[in-house]
């Protein structure tokens, strides 16, 4: 069975990129345009989520706090994606529970590497 | 990665809108940290998807205009008018540059270097440099050049990895990769059992590396975990002993499989193929109407079954299809927003924009078309109509003035309405105006409504001088002939000095539309649905009873009606019961005499084709089940026409030469009618 991943971002080109390149690899993906459309698609496991920190409706942050407070994702990696060059957000991602992060632009070779990083 | 870059290209040119609109929006609201935020996120999106689908130079333009407003998020800088037109002209340039890389135009270099610097006086920043984006973590490398050295490494992540989504195992497995791996697992934080918190990590573990990767190399498979977890890493000189090692277990085992796919929430489709998706549905439809019309002979319940089950179908298949192709107006409205404002300007007049009804849909086809018109008149509204701050505050007005842009559906229509509060139009100037560009006879006697429908004329212009924004008399009769072509139709209220509205009446769709189907002699008409109210009978007694007047008694009401074989100079036999269909028209209630309602009928709408383009009532044809043509009639126009040669008959109109004039263009009209209806009864099988 392959795995799932989630991708989460308001920019339909990322998410097109994102997912391309992980259906490519093998992975299942499913897309959300912002936080709360992913609070609604995470009503079935996935095991890795990828999202965005600016985003309209619940931004990045709020997304792994609530998918953090939620039992049924338990220790489910998330992977942001960020262009901030402030540490600031990237660090409050971190406090918020994030496995890991990706800094945009990246390539897909980039983006694989780390997802099999996380998930294996 | 060229596959993606005309996504990005679509959705950053949607952006650039959104852009745009907060950016007009915050110059009337300075201080909504919303529309600040809106501004913010798209220019982020913009310029963090465009790096990566490799447009370096728009992505690093946007960079400065995201660095102005994450200050302006921050607090650290206000919102001016100075900074908002800054960032429309900046939001332009972002849109040349994007025009550039789709490889239409050049963008101007030396504007776009003008309008950084600006930016970056505002933004107090020296010479803004391009972001450096942080270090990425490579990929593993696997057994590069170089010495193998042996690396001796203490990981103990910290408690709540596990929580965080970090498996430590994967860790392990990719230092694997970089070489040969020993492990021991510390054990000895393990508490005991009643103490223990099943999600936390206890373990910790001691592992010497063969590798010719370097320390960086060694930290980067660490680098989401090395914050918060205890991580040492040196050259070791011998390897440890391998006593006293724990079997590392393998991985843990995957979660549940998901079930079932989850759509995503809408896709992106070129219109070319919706067209032809409707172009296959409006053929079903044709199919579909002859297998009715086949299993209604054969008698057949067997076949009947089946082909009901098919209409229902294919009905519920039409409908969708349609939807699919429906758009909210939302977006060509709010487009209209930085025409406004643009305008506004450069006429020195201050306007704001309402806007009303923006979620109304309307097929595609018709909103594309729906732009230039509307452009016309609210460019029309700006210089003739509003006054400029000045004479509004002489006049008592307020010194803003305001457009108002509205959409509501109405029946089978859609009612888009531009209304101002300017100046009006003056019923007597259009009227001086129509006589002396011979529009009119001096003498002709004319409504109110009639007179400003002479604005529609081609070559009309009530201004004084020519400006820059319109005044060359080619606005209106556009305005008019597109409203035409999408079968809509205009019509405008005005008081002097309290504003004008103009009214376009827009069909949802252009593609398909119920009918009902009628018979006169052999020929089959099809008359819209949408327009029909009622079908009444027609016996030579009430015909009597009118003493030869057109006129039917609908349960008392007087309705006059106009027998289309008359209309049409068709030669058949009067039968002996007649139907008359009562037609909504916005003339009144008009009947109109056929022979014989067969029934509904969903039509696919086909053009006549050029031959026919000045054929007025028959908006189009379409084919039947047995494979016969039958005309769709426009009522509105079937009756405009009727009473239109009614009136002139009865000298209401414009005299003498007025008249012989407009006599001539409808009789050749009603000809080109005449014709077309015979020849349509040749075409019959």
């Amino acid at each position: 069975m392959a795995k799932t991943i989630l991708t989460v971002d308001d920019s339909a080109s990322v998410r097109q990129m994102v997912k391309f390149t992980l259906s490519e690899a093998g992975y299942r993906v499913i897309e959300a345009v912002d936080g709360k459309d992913a609070v609604v698609k995470l009503a079935s496991p996935v095991q890795l989520v990828i999202t965005d920190l600016n985003m309209p409706a619940l931004d990045g942050i709020g997304l792994i706090r609530w998918v953090r407070a939620n039992p049924a994702c338990k220790g489910v990696p998330i992977l942001m994606l960020t262009t901030e060059s402030q540490e600031a957000r990237k660090q409050e991602g971190r406090a918020a529970g994030a496995t890991g992060w990706i800094v945009k632009p990246f390539t897909p070779q980039q983006l694989l590497a780390v997802v099999r990083k996380v998930l294996g | 990665m060229d596959a993606f870059q005309a996504g990005f290209f679509e959705e950053a040119r949607e952006l650039l809108a959104e852009l745009e609109l907060a950016l007009l929006e915050l110059d009337e609201k300075r201080d909504d940290p919303e529309l600040v935020g809106r501004a913010f996120r798209a220019l982020h999106t913009i310029k963090g998807s465009g790096a990566m689908f490799g447009l370096d130079e728009l992505a690093g333009f946007t960079h400065h205009l995201e660095t102005a407003f994450d200050r302006v998020r921050n607090g650290q800088l206000a919102v001016t008018s100075g900074l908002t037109n800054l960032a429309l002209a900046a939001s332009d340039q972002i849109k040349a540059l994007l025009e550039q890389a789709a490889g239409r135009g050049v963008a101007d270099q030396a504007r776009g270097a003008e309008i950084l610097a600006r930016v970056g006086e505002l933004t107090r920043a020296e010479q803004p440099t391009p972001p450096q984006p942080d270090s990425v973590p490579p990929p593993p490398e696997r057994a590069g050049r170089g010495e193998i050295r042996l690396w001796r490494i203490r990981f103990r992540p910290a408690a709540e990895v596990l929580v965080n989504g970090v498996n430590p195992l994967l860790l392990l497995d990719e230092l694997r990769q970089l070489g040969d791996l020993q492990v021991t697992a510390d054990l000895s934080a393990i508490p005991p059992l009643r103490a223990i918190v099943p999600e936390h990590c206890y373990l910790a573990w001691d592992m010497t590396l063969a590798t010719p990767a370097g320390r960086d190399a060694i930290r980067d498979v660490f680098i989401f975990v090395e914050d918060n977890s205890e991580l040492a890493i040196e050259t070791a000189v011998a390897p440890k002993p391998e006593a006293g090692r724990a079997p590392v277990a393998p991985p843990a085992s995957e979660n549940t499989p998901v079930r079932g796919a989850q759509p995503a929430a809408s896709i992106r489709v070129a219109a070319a193929k919706l067209d032809q998706l409707v172009n296959l549905v409006g053929e079903l439809v044709t199919v579909q109407a002859r297998l009715s019309e086949a299993a209604a002979r054969s008698n057949d319940p067997g076949i009947l079954d089946i082909a009901e089950l098919v209409e229902r179908l294919t009905g519920e298949l039409r409908e969708n299809s349609m939807s699919i192709r429906m758009l909210p107006l939302r977006a060509t409205f709010e487009r209209f927003r930085r025409l406004v404002h643009d305008l506004g300007v450069d006429l020195g007049k201050d306007v704001e924009l309402t806007v009303e009804g923006a979620d109304t849909e309307l097929d595609k086809t018709v909103i594309d078309q729906l732009n230039d018109p509307l452009v016309h008149l609210i460019r029309n509204s700006m210089d003739h109509g509003i006054e400029t701050p000045e004479v509004r505050r002489a006049a008592g007005k307020r010194p803003t003035a305001r457009i108002h842009l509205s959409a509501l559906h109405s029946g089978a229509n859609v009612l888009i309405r531009v209304s101002d509060d300017g100046r009006g139009l003056d019923a007597e100037a259009v009227r001086a105006r129509a006589v002396e560009q011979g529009l009119i006879d001096s003498g002709a006697r004319l409504s109110e409504q009639e007179i400003f429908s002479l604005i529609l004329a081609p070559g009309f212009s009530t201004a004084r001088e020519v400006t820059d924004v319109s005044g060359r008399g080619v606005g209106m009769d556009v305005v008019r002939r597109s409203v035409e072509a999408l079968h809509g139709s205009i019509e405008l209220n005005s008081r002097p000095s309290q504003g004008l509205t103009v009214t376009l009446r827009l069909p949802l769709t252009l593609a398909i539309i119920d009918g009902l189907l009628v018979r006169v002699g052999a020929t089959s008409f099809v008359v819209p649905l949408a327009n029909s109210l009622e079908c009444v009978e027609l016996t030579r007694e009430d015909i009597q009873a009118a003493h030869g007047n057109h006129l039917a008694n609908v349960r008392g009401e007087l309705i006059p009606y106009i027998r289309l074989s008359e209309y049409f100079e068709m030669d058949t036999a009067r039968p002996d019961r007649e139907q008359i269909m009562v037609v909504e028209t916005e003339h009144g209630l008009y009947g109109f005499a056929v022979d014989q309602v067969l029934g509904d009928h969903q039509t696919v709408i086909k053009n006549l084709g050029r031959l026919c383009r000045n054929v007025q009532v028959v908006s189009g044809a379409t084919i039947l089940g047995d494979g016969t043509v039958a005309l769709i009639l426009d009522p509105h126009r079937l009756v405009h026409n009727v009473i239109q040669t009614a009136s002139e008959r009865s000298g209401s109109l414009p005299g003498a030469d007025g008249r012989r004039n407009r006599e001539q263009h409808f009789h050749s009209k009603g000809q080109q009618d005449q014709c077309y209806a015979k020849q349509m009864e040749k075409l019959r099988p």
